[in-house]
């Protein structure tokens, strides 16, 4: 069994490695919500409190109050779902394309998604904004999500052709002998056996988007529009950071992603374990 | 790619048709809306293009990448960017492995554990940076008060304002961040190993050392090389930790590229010289990855 | 049936993407289209942003817009970090904008891009004009002599100090910046975490070290053009400075934290808010801030301390509205700009951001006379020892110069620049400067 080759690491040590791992991991997570369920005037109260007496929802109710949090999140939803979407739709074509296939410019295409991974896109950012304001697309949501899902194509390809190049030709082969089409074999054959590399690709191309802040701030000016990472960028003031805000935000905003987690990590962990290959 | 060089030449036409539509739609948005706004962007490069005057902007050839090359700080802020890169991917890819290694097998819990350690990747850079720096604040920073409570300190440290100190925190606030991407892509990777590996090395009685370079390591070493290769790249053109926490100092100590560059652009409004900045980044970054594919090919594993 | 399901499989992925590309859009247009022959909408940005501002700002639109029911204003509010790129690439792509903020240290680049109006054709007909006071008009009308902005409210550093401290050890409010880094030196105890002064030493240290630098040279400073001295030569080139610039040091040195090294404007608010530092050289809008953290009677206000000739310079700051010079709608624009600027809502805004108001005849409220705010009261009615200087802001250098300065010093702090030649570079730079012309 393969399992062995973990457990022979020692039980002891492997919970010792993980303990730590989580304490550091886990401990600005506490904070932000420790953080995020003080009241205003006890955040920056010394002796730093480790657990609050009194727990308070203010700042819950106060991004709510302030500004348009319910909005910013489905925003946010919106154009980073979409996006993630249209995403993978387009870069399982390419990556499969290009991972299956000897033809003339298949190396070019693969070095061009490669190198818009090496060029710092602030320097395309100026010309970018003109170009979307020449072309009337600035305030508009469907323009995040149009730039959002162009530059996570050639990532996301890149990424994929990766999954694809390790599961056998002869697998798609032995379906299209059967009288499938490439097309539904690369549907309904590779891509269930791909769930572990889509999911990931998946939520990568999510988070991208969830976190974006400079595109957002660039391209949308209207209250309604904004998404999560611009409004928290507000609570940065010129006199301070409004922690109580902040950290609440901050809470919530993590939430749709570790959720979107959880769901994906069962098809992550299900794949070829699952003996589809076997098939 | 072998496996293709048996495609018979009579279906050449028809799977040339099907190979055009299907990447139509992934290269002409990405040569609109990426190479087009880059190439005029690097065209700034050999230009005068200041924010303060907009009605000069004339070609001036390699004079701003003069003036970058010149620039009494470079050496300083090229070897921050190499210790920042460099030890960044080294702690989060080692770190990532084994956490991949250990969570690998299914244990009670594993979902919630593995929740709780990936949820940083669900957060901005400039996120992560902010919530650092606060905790890293030498006088009301939460560490150093875990640290004088627990007596392993007797003075505050200033993490970000003393220059032995600043590297160490920003690359602890990457590190916190990055770990969760190799660990999430190499776990990807290894549930797909095929059981049968596991089972012929077992035959061959095959220790969990044996199995981890024999199976494992190779099976999944297009996804190292990729995301490693990958990962360099990002870190290398990633400011916004090192932004949002000591904006490139103090006394230029967490200087790299990417926030020299930001600095141009903030401070000078010069898109020109920033754009030379970015340049001479894409060069480097270059250099880096013919030599990273060269020494990779070689071990006949990196397949672009 | 191969080709069929590959058609479908296209077509879904392009409508996908271009459906996204105009949907939100839509409703939005329409909705503008409908009402455009009888409402003009002004689309107006601000920059120094932050929530509690924006709601003020957003109040007195709607007061705005009750008085003038064929006006809509549409506020952005971009967060502060970011402001200045988005308005600067807005107006450089000409974007649909009409009024917008303008600072001290923005309006010359506005001006030169030619992104901003003149307002002269406006101002000469507007009544309120003359009862802004000196500093509002000196700094409206800096660039070209020619109003491209009318300010909202007026920025100028005073010391916010801890009068429960300073009793503690028998001190008394610093005239000199000699006294300055005495009594920060005394009220220092690391072991209470206590500390003198809020340094700065990270993002906008400049003008900190530029102020006492000026002090120092006393008389000699040239007040209309400020880095310089009245022969001429900067202010850098004397022995003064290499002074002002040590003392700078020392009061680092033995009057602050240590983590000061990298602090900016929120650190060292917090640092004297949260009791960490018994003194703060701030700007007014901090007097509010301060007031709500820490209550009254541990702490008060006092004028910037001087040079050792007993001079002090110190420098207006502004910000104010402006109207692009595309605007397709000035007649409007102005309306709103002059509605902003009137003596009754400037009040309005000044108090609730707490910034010092841009007419005379607030200056008799007696809200500034007395109290935090009388400092400024003080340093205006003696003109013999505080002497305003124009800001070095209509250099072209102006903004890299902050960082130069930033980072020279902390490299001179952390000993691996000498005092002599930083300031040997800083003298060179300003020469370089005054050579290449505004």
């Amino acid at each position: 069994m393969k399992n062995k080759v973990v457990s022979r690491l020692g039980t002891g040590s492997k919970v010792i490695v993980l303990g730590v791992w989580l304490l550091f991991m886990i401990f600005p997570l506490y904070w932000m919500i420790i953080t995020s369920l003080k009241p205003k005037n006890e955040i920056f109260k010394f002796p730093l409190e480790y657990f609050p007496k009194h727990l308070s929802f203010e700042n819950y109710a106060n991004i709510f109050k302030i500004s348009k949090f319910h909005v910013y999140i489905g925003n946010s939803l919106l154009v980073s779902l979409l996006s993630a979407l249209i995403v993978l739709v387009v870069a399982i074509l390419s990556s499969y394309v290009l991972a299956r296939f000897t033809f003339r410019g298949n190396k070019q295409v693969m070095t061009g998604f490669f190198l818009t991974q090496m060029i710092p896109m602030f320097i395309g950012f100026g010309p970018l904004y003109s170009m979307m304001s020449s072309m009337g697309l600035l305030n508009k949501q469907g323009a995040l999500v149009l730039i959002y899902s162009v530059l996570l194509i050639p990532f996301c390809t890149l990424m994929l052709k990766g999954f694809f190049q390790r599961i056998p030709a002869s697998l798609e082969e032995a379906a299209m002998i059967d009288g499938c089409s490439r097309l539904s074999a690369l549907f309904r054959i590779i891509l269930p056996v791909m769930k572990p590399g889509i999911s990931a690709t998946f939520i990568f191309a999510f988070v991208q988007n969830w976190n974006e802040l400079f595109l957002s701030i660039m391209f949308i000016d209207r209250e309604e529009a904004k998404t999560i990472p611009v409004a928290m960028n507000s609570f940065i003031t010129k006199f301070d950071i409004d922690w109580g805000s902040m950290s609440a935000a901050t809470v919530l905003s993590i939430i749709p992603t570790v959720i979107l987690f959880a769901l994906c990590q069962r098809l992550i962990v299900q794949g070829l374990t699952d003996g589809a290959v076997k098939g | 790619m072998n496996d293709t060089q048996a495609r018979k030449p009579r279906r050449l036409s028809s799977t040339a048709i099907f190979i055009f539509f299907c990447l139509v739609p992934a290269l002409i948005p990405v040569l609109l809306f990426t190479y087009y706004p880059i190439f005029k962007g690097i065209v700034m490069a050999f230009q005068n293009y200041s924010l303060f005057n907009l009605n000069d902007i004339r070609f001036i050839g390699f004079d701003n990448f003069r003036t970058v090359l010149q620039d009494p700080s470079l050496p300083t802020i090229l070897k921050n960017t190499a210790s920042w890169v460099f030890i960044s991917l080294i702690l989060q890819f080692g770190i990532g492995f084994l956490l991949a290694l250990l969570l690998y097998k299914k244990f009670p819990g594993r979902g919630v554990y593995q929740g709780l350690i990936f949820y940083s990747w669900a957060m901005s850079g400039f996120l992560i940076g902010i919530i650092w720096r606060w905790m890293f604040n030498g006088q009301i920073g939460v560490i150093n008060d875990l640290l004088l409570k627990w007596g392993l300190i007797s003075e505050r440290i200033g993490f970000l304002s003393d220059p032995k100190w600043a590297m160490i925190s920003v690359i602890t606030a990457n590190v916190w961040y990055g770990v969760a991407f190799f660990a999430i892509m190499l776990m990807a990777a290894m549930q797909s190993i095929p059981e049968e590996l596991f089972e012929a090395a077992d035959m061959d009685g095959a220790g969990w050392f044996k199995k981890l370079f024999h199976v494992i390591v190779p099976y999944i070493l297009p996804t190292i090389i990729t995301t490693s290769a990958l990962r360099v790249i990002w870190i290398f053109n990633f400011p916004d930790i090192i932004y949002a926490m000591t904006n490139g100092g103090p006394a230029n100590s967490t200087h790299i590229l990417s926030t020299f560059m930001l600095d141009k652009i903030v401070f000078n409004g010069d898109y020109g010289l920033a754009s030379a900045i970015g340049v001479i980044a894409i060069i480097l970054l270059l250099l880096y990855t013919m030599f990273y594919l060269f020494a990779t090919r070689a071990s006949k594993a990196g397949d672009f | 049936m191969k080709k069929k399901l590959f058609a479908a499989a296209l077509l879904s992925v392009t409508a996908f993407s271009s459906i996204t590309a105009c949907s939100s859009g839509s409703t939005k247009d329409s909705s503008a289209g409908d009402s455009k022959s009888e409402t003009v909408t002004l689309r107006m940005i601000e920059s120094l942003t932050s929530p509690a501002r924006t709601e003020v700002i957003k109040q007195m639109l709607t007061k705005f817009e009750e008085a003038n029911p064929g006006i809509k204003v549409e506020l952005i509010s971009p967060p502060l970090e970011s402001a200045d790129n988005k308005i600067a690439q807005m107006l450089s792509s000409k974007a649909d904008l009409d009024v917008m903020e303008v600072r001290d240290s923005t309006v010359k680049q506005f001006v030169t891009n030619n992104w901003v109006a003149d307002l002269s054709a406006d101002t000469a007909n507007w009544a309120d004009y003359k009862t802004l006071n000196n500093s509002a008009k000196l700094t409206a009308n800096y660039i070209d002599n020619k109003p491209y902005y009318i300010p909202y409210g007026l920025y100028e550093k005073i010391l916010f100090y801890r009068t429960d401290w300073f009793k503690e050890k028998g001190l008394e409010a610093p005239k000199t910046w000699e006294d300055l880094y005495q009594a920060a030196k005394k009220i220092t105890d690391p072991s209470k975490n206590r500390y003198g002064y809020s340094f700065r030493g990270g993002k906008g240290a400049d003008s900190y070290i530029v102020d006492m630098i000026r002090d120092y040279n006393g008389a000699n400073t040239n007040p209309d053009d400020a880095m310089f001295l009245k022969n001429g030569s900067t202010i850098f080139s004397t022995p003064e400075a290499k002074q002002a610039l040590e003392n700078h040091l020392n009061i680092y040195k033995e009057g602050a934290p240590k983590d000061s090294l990298s602090w900016g404007f929120s650190e060292m608010v917090e640092g004297f808010q949260s009791g960490i530092t018994g003194m703060l050289i701030q700007d007014p809008d901090v007097i509010d801030v301060v007031k709500q953290k820490m209550g009254e009677g541990t702490w008060s206000t006092a004028a910037i301390p001087a040079g050792s000739s007993g001079l002090t310079h110190f420098k207006v700051g502004a910000a104010g509205w402006g109207i692009t010079s595309y605007s397709k709608h000035q007649a409007e624009a102005w309306k709103l700009v002059s509605f902003l600027s009137s003596p009754d809502q400037n009040k309005f805004f000044t108090q609730k951001t707490g910034l010092i108001p841009v007419h005379t005849t607030a200056a008799e409220d007696e809200y500034y006379k007395t109290g935090y705010y009388k400092p400024y009261m003080d340093m205006s009615a003696d003109t013999a020892h505080y002497i305003p200087v124009k800001p070095e802001t209509d250099y072209k250098g102006f903004g890299e110069w902050r960082n130069v300065i930033q980072q020279d010093t902390q490299l001179v702090i952390l000993g691996k620049l000498s005092v002599d030649d930083a300031l040997k570079k800083w003298d060179a730079y300003w020469l370089n400067e005054k050579k290449q012309g505004k």
